[in-house]
């Protein structure tokens, strides 16, 4: 039977199960404000779009099998085939499990990994799904960059459904501290029939003059779910250059808020949406400018194919004092299907003098006249149609902040436009 | 190589060409010349299959092919080539990219292996060189920031590197400088050969005195009202359109 909320004795229950490692009080107080607060609705204006009952449904199935640890490790050679794929220093979260090999050999020049249960601290997450995520993590990963951090630094999500439904939680601080410097890959992929939800919280912390590097890569299977929260708070002249890939997934949901409450920051992050049949992928940011001068510049793009749904939510809050603030947002859709919804919605909200903003969206199809140029000139419909999707794509790519994860997000994007444009010659036949 | 009977088409509501007929032999080039909304344009789209146009009678052959059974592509791989009058800017995606795309495309129908990606380049480049072309414009977008007379030069490399049997240009010297004039009339007399035919579409005269037809037709309101010689040309030139449509509708 499917219930309309997760019972918070069954979570109980279940977080009582998980390893007594001084995370404890976190997860009591987390369950705390979940109880308090409970999952976001249809009826939250944040949440309006994305119906999260599939995630309390497969929460419920697993929690009834009173949270199932039987599942299977994540295949050796999948995560192989993904760590080699980018030239970084990799760190494994399987199955919400942070992988023991992950930090040998790596705590050296200018960076140091350590775990949540080294250390723990309380929980101060208090935002939609971060409370199920602190209530239920087996334990987290802490990464303190202290230096000028040269070879990327990779931490691999990856879950494998087994055989009944699965939850997994993963949970990545980064603490980038004054001056120093780091490029992360944040790449998320899963497997398995069974259905999977997964959910991921990073918090990033970018001191003064820092300067962070961020991709993330989302590549997981068409049948399962994830939401996950990025919180990025920058100090004084930090620098932030992000971008996130959302390839795969049945139900996606990304928040990322970021913080701009120190002036001099600049913050410019990019984001490509690729989805197909029977996906959702909602990607919701909001940027608080606090004070000025301070920038932040987005830009989101999406291609639909088949009967898909995806969400773009910008907000940019522009507080009172923060004046010489320069927001910028930009989101936009190419539709290959007429059974394609975007919802797009840029939001501003200015309480400041001498501002900078703009915001701009559009929605459209292949421009036709493009589409006859390249056929008149020999190309197929199907050649001439990939030839200007990879074109709308491109420019999201080449801006991948991190170089060395450039060819492989490439790749990605290459294979699953063509699954998209394929997909939708046959339909287009068999209709 | 080509030929048109009684071809009408349509656009929406209004009728263009209403009753065309064209012959156009291997080893010949044609000039079609007349005044705006003609039909010239829809002429030079219909031959390379744009769908907007609706063809409600007539029949168009090629080399013993029904041509309005092909796909633009099966057309372009069949050695017809559409020089636009307008020709589209593609951001995003690479000019050395499409020129090869669209060699390889026709290589294949042609059951050829791809070519050799550093000796195309190497054609690319001298071609380019020929038509006064920075070799540089290969790593642009198609036509994306190109002046004019650079789109023009460029559908003129595109026409080089794809050898057409047939090749239309659709005003190809228009808002061109006497320099790319010249080159774009160097390309397409390079390309005349016995086996080739080439339909100019133009307005002026101009662009005859560096590439001579053998034959001239003068379309007006969707018709072929005179067909002559390289002299009609200059006639027009003199005497302007009116004086046909006057004979025409006489």
């Amino acid at each position: 039977m499917k219930q309309s909320s997760l019972s918070i004795t069954d979570l109980r229950d279940v977080m009582r199960t998980l390893p007594d490692n001084g995370l404890t009080p976190a997860r009591e107080a987390a369950l705390a404000h979940l109880d308090e607060h409970g999952l976001p609705t249809l009826r939250d204006e944040d949440w309006k779009y994305t119906d999260l009952s599939q995630v309390i449904d497969i929460s419920n199935r697993w929690l009834n099998a009173a949270g199932d640890k039987r599942a299977p490790n994540p295949q050796g050679s999948h995560i192989e085939s993904i760590i080699s794929s980018i030239d970084a220093t990799w760190l494994v979260i399987s199955n919400g499990s942070v992988d023991g090999r992950s930090s040998e050999g790596i705590t050296g020049s200018g960076i140091e990994i350590s775990r949540f249960s080294d250390a723990p601290s309380p929980f101060v997450m208090e935002r939609p799904l971060a409370d199920l995520n602190a209530a239920l993590l087996q334990d987290g990963l802490r990464i303190r960059v202290t230096g000028r951090v040269e070879k990327p630094v990779g931490v691999l999500v990856i879950d494998r459904a087994g055989s009944s439904a699965g939850v997994s939680q993963s949970c990545v601080e980064v603490d980038v501290t004054p001056g120093a410097s780091v490029e992360l890959i944040e790449y998320h992929s899963s497997d398995g029939n069974e259905d999977h939800y997964a959910n991921s919280v990073l918090s990033l912390a970018i001191g003064a003059n820092a300067k962070v590097k961020h991709v993330r890569i989302q590549n997981r299977s068409l049948k399962h779910v994830q939401t996950g929260r990025t919180s990025v708070a920058l100090g004084r002249n930090a620098e932030l250059r992000m971008a996130s890939y959302d390839l795969g997934g049945g139900l996606i949901r990304i928040d990322v808020d970021i913080d701009l409450s120190e002036p001099g920051s600049v913050v410019v992050f990019d984001g490509l949406y690729l989805a197909g049949d029977g996906q959702h992928i909602d990607n919701h940011t909001c940027v608080d400018h606090y004070v000025g001068p301070a920038t932040s510049t987005q830009e989101y793009r999406g291609v639909l194919s088949g009967k898909c749904r995806c969400v773009w939510n910008g907000k940019a809050i522009v507080h009172k004092g923060a004046d010489g603030t320069d927001a910028s947002q930009a989101n936009h859709n190419l539709l290959l299907s007429e059974k394609a919804e975007i919802d797009a919605k840029p939001e501003l909200e200015i309480y400041a003098e001498d501002v900078k903003c703009s915001h701009g969206t559009t929605v459209g199809q292949l421009d036709e006249s493009a589409l006859f140029y390249l056929r008149s000139r020999g190309l197929s419909r199907s050649h001439a149609t990939q030839v200007l999707t990879h074109a709308f794509a491109a420019d999201i790519v080449l801006r991948a902040p991190v170089a060395a994860a450039r060819d492989a997000i490439t790749g990605l994007v290459e294979t699953r436009l063509a699954e998209l444009i394929e997909s939708d010659f046959v339909a287009d036949l068999q209709s | 190589m080509l030929e048109i009977q009684n071809l009408k088409t349509r656009i929406g509501d209004s009728e263009i060409l209403r009753g065309l007929s064209l012959s156009v032999n291997a080893g010949e080039v044609h000039a079609i010349m007349g005044p705006n909304g003609s039909g010239k344009s829809t002429l030079a789209q219909v031959v390379a299959g744009h769908a907007d146009y609706e063809v409600t009678a007539g029949t168009v052959t090629y080399n013993g092919k029904n041509l309005l059974e092909l796909e633009p592509e099966e057309r372009a791989r069949e050695g017809i080539f559409l020089g636009f009058q307008y020709p589209v800017e593609i951001p995003g995606v690479n000019n050395a990219y499409l020129l090869k795309a669209a060699v390889n495309a026709k290589r294949k129908h042609q059951g050829l292996g791809e070519v050799d990606a550093f000796e195309f380049l190497k054609l690319a480049r001298e071609k380019m060189t020929t038509l006064g072309m920075d070799p540089k414009f290969l790593n642009r977008g198609v036509n994306e920031g190109f002046s004019g007379g650079e789109k023009k030069r460029n559908e003129i490399l595109q026409m080089a590197m794809l050898e057409p049997s047939l090749a239309i240009l659709d005003e190809t010297d228009s808002g061109l400088d006497i320099d790319a004039l010249k080159a774009v009339a160097e390309g397409v007399n390079a390309l005349r050969s016995p086996d080739r035919a080439i339909i100019l579409v133009t307005h002026y005269q101009r662009l005859l005195d560096y590439i001579e037809p053998d034959q001239v037709h003068v379309l007006s309101e969707g018709r072929i009202v005179r067909s002559g010689d390289k002299s009609l040309a200059l006639e027009l030139e003199e005497r302007g359109y009116d004086w046909l449509r006057e004979a025409a509708s006489a």
